[in-house]
């Protein structure tokens, strides 16, 4: 009965129709659901970065993991990318950040290619230029103890000449604080002794700007005033030594020249405990720590100076260190460098010294006479103070401090061998030198916006 | 460069589906579109993702900033909070690096656990393996009435509570979070060393109680 139904010509025609129907509802069915599944599918690509070239591949097997046999990315424009559908990539790069979504148009499986496309928003991230986003807002001038945002300056001193500088770090500039560094030099034409001073001022000290200020000033007037006078014996006994060539006359000397530094680091410690005490009475409602019973704990700074002088031809180096600020010797043909003083570096954060620190005169586990050098050598070709800003960045670890090859790559990144193409021509005219350092000074080093001084004698 | 990495450890238990879950999500993208904008913490700070649901596990690895993407989270299954104390300590060894003598390390991680719930495993054996690793500041976080702060105070000292986990609450937890990974990347810098408690962090907002 049923054959005889469908051979019915009509019924037949009926029949044939309905399984076109299914078919076709079947096939819009599944591209329907192949449809909804990509336009579902967590898509994302590279984010990318403001001025710097982008490029984003998609999978090679991306069409056929998506069941799509075509795609495009439109839209792309306000990102200024552009893609290529032979290669699928997106390409280009952006000049501005933005957080938007491009548009991706598709076929997928068993359409025809003359249909309707589909569209799915993928989201794009752009972020900002991370040297975009640190301000320069000044510090407040009107502040108690407010100092100069940089500072700088380069000069004969003798036979040889300095350039210093010393800049407030992005990390300062960014809130508006002030430079906790700070350097001081000077010749004395008279006695031939030059003596330069580099501290940097602790982040967590309140008054720290001052500190470093008087750390260094005071060296140079303490210097000036009482120690001058006293290496006179100094250099009658290294005079001795020199014609005598008695090592026991040598260690007499240092002595001698140890006993005169080390008023000068006492003076520097003992100025601050005073004007940290002539502050507190004038200005109680500055010190408002109630943690912090010691005034001059608001004035923690590091201290590194060195005093130096050709005696009978040979350059003599008097060196006193208390904190994290190397200072390094490079020999007249630069074939090696030596580190003249030892690091305060703790493993566990507590092993920060300042000058402020009474008990770094006492202390038996680091005793203050090891934190003197006498240094004499022939000649040399430079001599570095710097402060932590300097040495994180380009020595990352105290032990690079005891390479050569370290203080060379040093030099050479100061001679040109930097990503900011500047020169540090140590033959060419002053002026020339100390505004091409401070543009040195700004290099750029992720981590790392503390502020810097470096000075450089040569 | 020394990184500041920044554990976040998320309940995505079955209890979490719907609201709480949705406002996580909103969380970190918030958290990581506002620290996108902090120069120090776009350099220093990296950012990992560990959830625990049934199991748990590192959906992020260890991302800086920059190229981090929201990941698709979803919700499912117990609080398997002793596990996820072991796959942080797991993470810490593969992830962080070591100071040595020829380079510097990363600074010690910061770790956020944020549930809303009980742990359904032992919490014993994971917490072994945390106590073992060196780590800044580690802030856990009950959302809602569910979560007992006295299972957390275990695994901390420092611990917060949220009244209710809804979206403003997670919010408020999550714009917290954000402010603390900025203040600790300015503090790295400028001290030297890593926060190690609450004091040493933003304090927290109104939202947020603070359980002794």
């Amino acid at each position: 009965m049923v054959n005889d139904f469908m051979k019915d010509e009509k019924v037949h025609e009926i029949y044939t129709s309905i399984v076109e129907l299914e078919t076709e509802i079947m096939k819009k069915w599944k591209i329907q659901t192949l449809v909804t599944a990509f336009k579902n599918n967590g898509i994302s690509t590279d984010n990318g970065t403001e001025k710097v070239p982008y490029i984003y591949t998609f999978p090679h097997n991306f069409l056929e993991k998506n069941n799509l046999i075509k795609m495009n990315c439109v839209d792309l424009d306000k990102f200024n990318l552009t893609y290529n559908q032979d290669t699928m990539t997106i390409e280009g790069t952006p000049e501005v950040k933005l957080d938007d979504f491009f548009t991706i148009e598709f076929l997928v499986d068993g359409e025809e290619a003359s249909e309707i496309k589909h569209q799915k928003q993928v989201k794009l991230l752009i972020n900002p230029d991370p040297k975009s986003l640190w301000k320069d807002i000044p510090s407040d001038t009107n502040a108690l103890f407010w100092k100069e945002d940089d500072k700088s300056e380069a000069t004969k001193i003798g036979e040889k000449s300095i350039v210093v500088s010393s800049k407030r770090g992005r990390s300062h500039k960014n809130v508006g604080s002030f430079r906790d560094d700070d350097y001081a030099f000077k010749y004395f034409e008279d006695s031939e002794w030059t003596i330069v001073a580099v501290s940097d001022g602790a982040g967590s000290a309140k008054f720290s700007r001052k500190g470093s200020e008087i750390a260094c000033s005071e060296t140079i007037k303490c210097f000036e005033n009482v120690a001058i006078k006293e290496l006179e014996l100094f250099e009658e006994e290294f005079n001795q030594f020199i014609d005598l060539k008695e090592g026991k006359q040598l260690e007499q000397a240092k002595e001698t020249a140890i006993k005169a530094i080390y008023k000068v680091a006492v003076h520097a410690h003992t100025e601050i405990e005073k004007i940290a005490s002539e502050t507190a009475l004038e200005s109680p409602k500055a010190f408002d720590k109630t943690k912090i019973l010691n005034k001059a704990d608001y004035f923690h700074a590091t201290l590194i100076f060195i005093a130096f002088k050709k005696i009978n031809n040979k350059y003599v180096f008097l060196s006193f260190g208390v904190g994290d600020c190397p200072i390094g010797i490079i020999n007249k043909d630069r074939t090696e460098a030596k580190l003249l003083n030892w690091l305060d570096i703790g493993k566990y954060g507590g092993g920060t010294r300042f000058i402020t620190n009474r008990e770094i005169f006492s202390s038996k586990e680091r005793p203050i006479v090891s934190r003197f050098n006498v240094y004499i050598t022939e000649d040399f070709s430079f001599l570095f103070l710097m402060t932590d800003g300097i040495y994180d960045a380009k020595f990352i670890v105290e032990a690079n401090l005891e390479k050569t090859e370290k203080w060379l790559e040093f030099i050479a990144d100061l001679e040109g061998r930097n990503e900011d193409n500047v020169t540090l021509d140590f033959s060419r005219d002053l002026n020339q030198l100390e505004e091409n350092l401070n543009n040195w000074m700004d290099f750029w080093s992720k981590g790392n916006h503390d502020d810097r001084t470096l000075a450089i004698i040569f | 460069m020394r990184r500041l990495p920044v554990y976040l450890l998320l309940d995505t238990s079955g209890s979490m589906i719907g609201e709480p879950i949705e406002a996580v999500r909103n969380g970190i993208q918030v958290m990581v579109n506002s620290l996108r904008q902090n120069p120090q913490a776009i350099e220093t700070a990296f950012l990992s993702v560990i959830t625990f649901n049934s199991t748990a596990q590192q959906i992020v690895p260890l991302t800086d900033l920059t190229t981090f993407q929201i990941p698709d989270i979803r919700a499912t299954g117990v609080t398997a909070m002793g596990q996820a104390l072991s796959v942080v300590s797991n993470c810490i060894d593969n992830e962080v690096a070591k100071t040595t003598a020829e380079s510097k390390g990363d600074w010690k991680p910061m770790i956020f656990i944020m549930t809303d719930g009980m742990p359904t495993d032992s919490l014993q054996n994971g917490l072994n393996e945390l106590n073992k690793r060196r780590t800044a500041v580690v802030v856990a976080c009950a959302a809602g009435s569910g979560a007992d702060t006295n299972v957390l105070k275990k695994i901390t000292e420092n611990v917060v509570s949220l009244d209710t986990a809804d979206s403003q609450s997670i919010a408020k937890f999550f714009a917290w979070v954000t402010a603390s990974i900025s203040t600790s990347s300015t503090k790295v810098e400028e001290a030297g060393q890593e926060a190690s408690g609450l004091n040493e962090l933003p304090p927290p907002p109104s939202e947020l109680n603070i359980v002794v």
